[in-house]
């Protein structure tokens, strides 16, 4: 073996070093500004959307509220009310509906003569037999009910072909704008009767959307195309008989950088969930950034108030105010992204703003944990009768910025004084280990999108087989009291001033910390496209879109 | 090969030799399934009890047990076990946790893309590590020693670094293909690139090593001391010797090419075989992952069972108790090669 | 499938028809030779991240899990030799406090390797019979699924953490050392002065400890030493798929892998990227340099 000089080696590293240096330059000089359109509507169109995975299965129980998958439904299905990103319900498939007084029975008057894709109609029938799925599922089958749906749910009736009667055996406020909620799409009845493997094939699963699907493949792209008698979109979206554009293809692909890049080249026009730190210069190019936000719950932690050191009101108080969410939204986000102001986003009809309940005031914070009895050892960390003051996140593996956040909440909350861990779980391993009210999650990350306000009731405490976030049982009469209260309002005027007083309540027992209001899906999208729209769960609606020449 | 004999022994009759290597291929394949099951069913956890349990979708545990009972999760593991394998006896993969579609459709559906980037990958491979090769032996002297580095190099490069470095030059700035366009034929060359330089690696490791123990043979010093030119002396004597233990690396490498499908792949976003073990991994598929470990058993089990009953005929000095098989064992282990060729 | 029962090159090449371990002349022309600078470096370059991962607070004063978010992306300077990250991170910091996991867990990986896989081979190759046909089948199914395929599921199976694919590397690598072990052990049992050992009536267990180990144990170290830069770079791909940490960790692989999703930031990619290109080469030089020096 004849002996390599080790000067070769060192010599081709340099090479490849030199290498990587020279497209390390490249890098930064890319391709040049975003083509603008010339402002002239273009009939018909292609539009490619990057997007960064296609969820599991295509069973429509099951998928409906993927946030991923929810971006295909929304274009091959219609739902009974549309919901807008303000929260305001208005008709969709369902003309008009009324309530009864204790809002317990409804009746849904149905549009006359829209049709599913396969020709059958979207009649009363339909409608009774998506309800029923939606509520129960079919569990031995494999269909999962949808989550969310009202579990006060008894039945629903054909009256007439365009008349259906669904009946709640409790108030149920929230039913109306749960018909607006990803999870409540409109599918063929036919579909619906089909076993689990066969549903899981999205070319099986008929809708009546405004687009119907061409083709798909498995962990890589769904094709839709749009159809041509389609005549019945959201009042609300002021734009009367089929989509402009022509086909819509969503394509997987998984990383970021990539998706940008493919904009900013134009071999796509939208890019979802682009790294928001990379934003400023599309920004600059004149690319469109949307950042629409979801009615629902803030990106917050929901306190455990049964474990040390979060068993006491104190530190939970210091915690909220031990947080520059300023900090964060410079660091991790861009100017799109806004404070939470509650821990229910601002644009949820009732949401109201108690922001200065936890404000960022690291003296205050220290102060309250003095106070608490955590002092601070010689090296800034504190304990309290030997036992240090530590806390584990588990970052939401279903918000890409989460772990990014939660590294910089154990910088600030380490500042004050906190040992903090942070131990982040894949989706699955997330679901096994990561649950609310298990003694070693101190904090719950909470994501999550809701249409009603009402849904807050139900994860308060456990009374109704709620979620009782911040594992109190029932133990605290006020918040249970309040709770309770909201769960049976009949009316959205009389539950406003008891939602009020709910929110101040959990944030001031620092229940409850708000870190941002979330953007769950963020949109980079090439100047050429114009007049998508937002529902409610903040989902683009390519319907009304057009691209421009 | 049969792993109790005694070397001394007398050589068995190619039909038995032949036959026993076909019993111990399946079995393997037939262990890689169990051992892969076995393996996953370690930790407790599936896709369907994690996505049920998800506290938003808010089901009551009966509709969980229900939903868990449909899948046959809620059976003992060895039942599970004994379900799957007389299913897989009869060919049948079972459904995916994940996405409720029949396994054998998802493999389906995605191993043409693998294939097609192996295949790419083994060209690139073995067209780097003949050049290499060759310039060890005809190329200037300090080219040629700089060459000899190239392996060690290509074997220290961890491949996403490969992947990313090519997406970067390639596809960013010089536009020489587009990522979005992952199936095209200009993306599959530079992913067939970052996937085939880690092999090319070990091809090239192991053709120099024979090369430099071809060119010290008496023939070949004779040859040259005739007045034989280097470049005539490589390609008319010292090639084809050295060529022929490059078809066992190659049945090696096969494995390997599939191990690093997974990571090229998830980076130029193609969707195979790779990425459908990622995407099983993540969400902890066992029936799709099972179905991966088995195919890949099989193509290794079967490559290398071609291999191994034909190179006997193919090469006489092959003694069927398999000791004298240098090349082959040189393939396997770049350790050994360089001692055996330096000796 | 073979491997286990095929005899390595050297012993066709450098021993005698009895097949006894005489690999005199090669010593001798390695010991007289000083090892060349190319090796010298690269015991310089594994001593350096070694020195890293022991003591990390020796190299960098600069926090790794710690950032001044103002500092966000800043490309190499004196200040900070590697940039920073997202975070206002220095990333030479994370890269220094990442050579502790990146380098430890592939230790562990070596270490598994060799303690299981010698065992195996020990006992097929020693014990030979029913046991060796047992392991010997063992060691095919390892052998047949793809080493990082293994890795993978493995990891899968054990969960996202870097301790585990510590362990699922070494997994992997049990066949290989399987392999080696057993061939050694089996040249060894054949060599002349083995069989007069036993033949004058000594122990079996006198024999494993005083001819056939120490034997073995040369071709064992070499080879963990090549497979300490391969595992280092399995290690790596895994976490770079997030199979290991995550983030505030800083293993090398996933230094890389969230460097990625910065493009106008390229250090953090390449940063990372040339520490474990050079370790893993100098572990590959090293191994290089054994195996003919001995």
């Amino acid at each position: 073996m004849s002996h390599t000089r080790p000067r070769r080696l060192w010599r081709s590293v340099a090479a490849l070093t030199a290498a990587l240096a020279l497209s390390a330059g490249c890098a930064s000089s890319g391709q040049g500004g975003a083509a603008q359109g010339n402002g002239q509507k273009q009939e018909g169109g292609d539009v490619t959307f990057l997007i960064d995975s296609l969820g599991d299965t295509w069973i429509p129980n099951n998928s409906a509220i993927s946030s991923f998958q929810g971006h295909i439904w929304g274009h091959v299905t219609d739902k009974l009310v549309y919901v807008d990103e303000n929260g305001e319900v208005s008709p969709w498939v369902a003309e008009s509906w009324e309530q009864n007084d204790d809002a317990t029975q409804f009746t849904l008057h149905l549009r006359d003569g829209v049709t599913f894709s396969d020709g059958s109609p979207v009649d009363a029938d339909a409608v009774v037999a998506n309800l029923d799925i939606w509520a129960k599922g079919r569990p031995d089958d494999g269909i999962n009910p949808i989550g969310l749906f009202p579990k006060t749910y008894q039945s629903a009736t054909a009256v007439d072909p365009l008349t259906v009667q669904v009946s709640f055996n409790a108030p149920t406020l929230g039913f109306i704008p749960t018909l607006g909620y990803h999870g409540s799409i409109l599918i063929s009845p036919e579909t619906l009767a089909l076993p689990a493997e066969e549903q899981a094939d999205l070319s099986n699963d008929i809708g009546s959307g405004p687009f119907t699907v061409a083709s798909w493949k498995e962990g890589d792209s769904v094709v839709l195309e749009k159809r041509d008698d389609y005549d019945w979109g959201p009042e609300a979206l002021d734009h009367d008989g089929p989509a402009t554009l022509d086909t819509l293809t969503y394509k997987l692909v998984a990383e970021p950088s990539v998706r940008t890049a493919a904009v900013q080249s134009g071999q796509a026009q939208v890019a979802y969930n682009p790294s928001p730190q990379e934003l400023g210069p599309f920004k600059e190019q004149g690319f469109t950034v949307a950042a629409p936000r979801y009615l629902g719950f803030v990106n917050g932690f929901a306190l455990n108030t049964q474990v040390a050191p979060f068993n006491d009101v104190k530190v939970r108080q210091a915690v909220q105010h031990g947080i520059d969410r300023d900090q964060i939204l410079s660091t991790v986000y861009t100017d799109d992204w806004l404070p939470a102001e509650s821990f229910i986003q601002s644009n949820v009809p009732g949401a109201t703003d108690h922001s200065a309940d936890f404000a960022f005031d690291p003296d205050k914070a220290a102060v309250l944990l003095d106070e608490a009895g955590w002092k601070a050892g010689a090296d800034g960390k504190r304990s309290k009768d030997g036992t240090p003051l530590s806390l584990t996140l588990y970052p939401n593996p279903y918000l890409a910025t989460s772990k990014s956040v939660d590294e910089l909440v154990a910088q600030q909350l380490g500042d004050l004084g906190f040992t903090v861990d942070i131990q982040a779980y894949d989706v699955v391993t997330y679901g096994e280990k990561v649950a609310i009210g298990n003694p070693s999650v101190p904090a719950y990350e909470v994501t999550r999108s809701f249409i009603d306000a009402g849904t807050v009731a139900g994860v308060l405490t456990d009374a109704n087989n709620g979620e009782d976030w911040f594992n109190l049982g029932q133990s605290d009469p006020e918040l249970t009291q309040l709770g309770s209260e909201v769960a049976s309002s009949v009316s959205t005027d009389e539950r406003a001033p008891v939602l009020d007083e709910l929110q101040g309540y959990v944030l001031q027992q620092g229940y409850f910390v708000p870190l941002t209001q979330i953007v769950q899906r963020l949109y980079l999208q090439s100047p050429k496209l114009k007049g998508v729209t937002y529902n409610g769960v903040a989902y683009a609606n390519f319907y009304t879109a057009y691209l421009e020449g | 090969m049969g792993v109790t004999r005694q070397p001394r022994r007398a050589p068995r009759p190619y039909l038995t030799y032949a036959v026993q290597r076909v019993v111990q291929a399946v079995v393997v394949v037939l262990l890689a399934y169990c051992f892969t099951f076995l393996v996953i069913s370690v930790l407790p956890g599936d896709p369907v009890t994690a996505t049920l349990r998800n506290p938003q979708n808010n089901f009551t545990e009966e509709e969980v047990q229900r939903i868990v009972a449909y899948y046959g999760l809620d059976r003992p593991v060895w039942v599970q076990l004994w379900e799957a394998l007389s299913r897989f006896v009869q060919g049948d993969l079972g459904v995916s946790l994940r996405s409720n579609l029949p396994v054998s459709t998802l493999i389906g559906d995605v191993l043409g893309s693998t294939v097609v980037l192996a295949v790419s990958a083994l060209v690139v491979a073995l067209a780097l590590a003949f050049g290499i090769a060759y310039g060890t032996r005809n190329a200037p002297a300090p080219v040629a020693k700089a060459l000899r580095a190239f392996p060690s190099l290509f074997l220290s490069v961890p491949n996403f670094v490969i992947g990313l470095l090519l997406i970067n030059v390639f596809a960013f700035n010089l536009g020489l293909f587009q990522v979005i366009d992952s199936e095209g034929p200009a993306a599959t060359f530079f992913a067939a690139i970052a996937l085939g330089i880690p092999v090319s690696a070990q091809v090239a490791e192991v053709l120099i090593a024979n090369l430099d123990h071809e060119a010290r043979q008496d023939y070949a010093g004779f040859a040259t001391s005739r007045g034989l030119s280097r470049s005539r002396l490589f390609w008319r004597h010292l090639l084809k010797p050295s060529s022929l233990p490059v078809v066992t690396v190659i049945a090696l490498t096969v494995g390997e090419l599939l191990g690093g499908a997974l990571i090229t792949e998830t980076i130029f976003g193609r969707t195979g075989i790779g990425s459908l073990v990622q995407r099983s991994v993540t969400t902890q598929d066992l029936p799709v992952l099972q179905a991966v470990v088995v195919l890949a058993a099989v193509v290794f089990v079967v490559v290398n069972l071609v291999v191994d009953l034909v190179y006997p005929l193919l090469d006489p000095r092959v003694d069927l108790r398999g000791a004298a098989r240098a090349p082959r064992t040189a393939a396997e282990q770049p350790l050994e090669t360089t001692q055996g060729a330096s000796a | 499938m073979t491997t286990i029962t095929t005899e390595p090159a050297g012993s066709t090449g450098s021993a005698g028809p009895s097949g006894g371990w005489v690999p005199s002349a090669l010593r001798r022309r390695g010991s007289r030779r000083r090892a060349p600078y190319g090796v010298l470096l690269s015991f310089g370059v594994l001593l350096l991240v070694l020195a890293w991962s022991l003591a990390p607070g020796l190299f960098t004063r600069q926090d790794p899990a710690h950032g001044v978010p103002a500092d966000a992306f800043q490309g190499p300077s004196t200040a900070h030799w590697f940039g920073t990250d997202h975070l206002g991170r220095d990333e030479f910091a994370r890269v220094v406090h990442g050579s502790a996991s990146s380098v430890t867990s592939a230790l562990v990986a070596v270490a598994i390797g060799v303690l299981v896989g010698g065992l195996i081979g020990l006992l097929a190759g020693f014990l030979g019979g029913w046991v060796d046909v047992t392991l010997a089948r063992v060691v095919d199914v390892l052998l047949a699924i793809p080493s990082f395929l293994l890795a993978v599921v493995v990891v899968s199976a054990l969960g996202f953490e870097t301790i585990n694919a510590a362990i699922a590397t070494g997994v992997s690598a049990v066949a290989v050392f399987a392999r080696v072990m057993r061939s050694e052990v089996l040249k060894t049992r054949r060599a002349v002065f083995v069989e007069a050992s036993l033949l004058l009536g000594g122990s079996r267990w006198h024999v494993l400890l005083r001819h056939v180990l120490p034997n073995a144990s040369r071709s064992v170290l070499n080879l963990a030493v090549l497979q300490f830069g391969l595992s280092i770079l399995v290690i790596a791909g895994l976490a770079f798929l997030g199979y290991g940490d995550p983030p505030p960790a800083s293993d090398w692989g996933l230094l890389v892998s969230s460097g990625k999703d910065y493009p106008l930031a390229p250090w953090l990619v390449y940063a990372p990227a040339l520490v474990t290109i050079a370790t893993v080469l100098s572990a590959n030089r090293i191994s290089r340099w054994l195996r003919n020096a001995d």
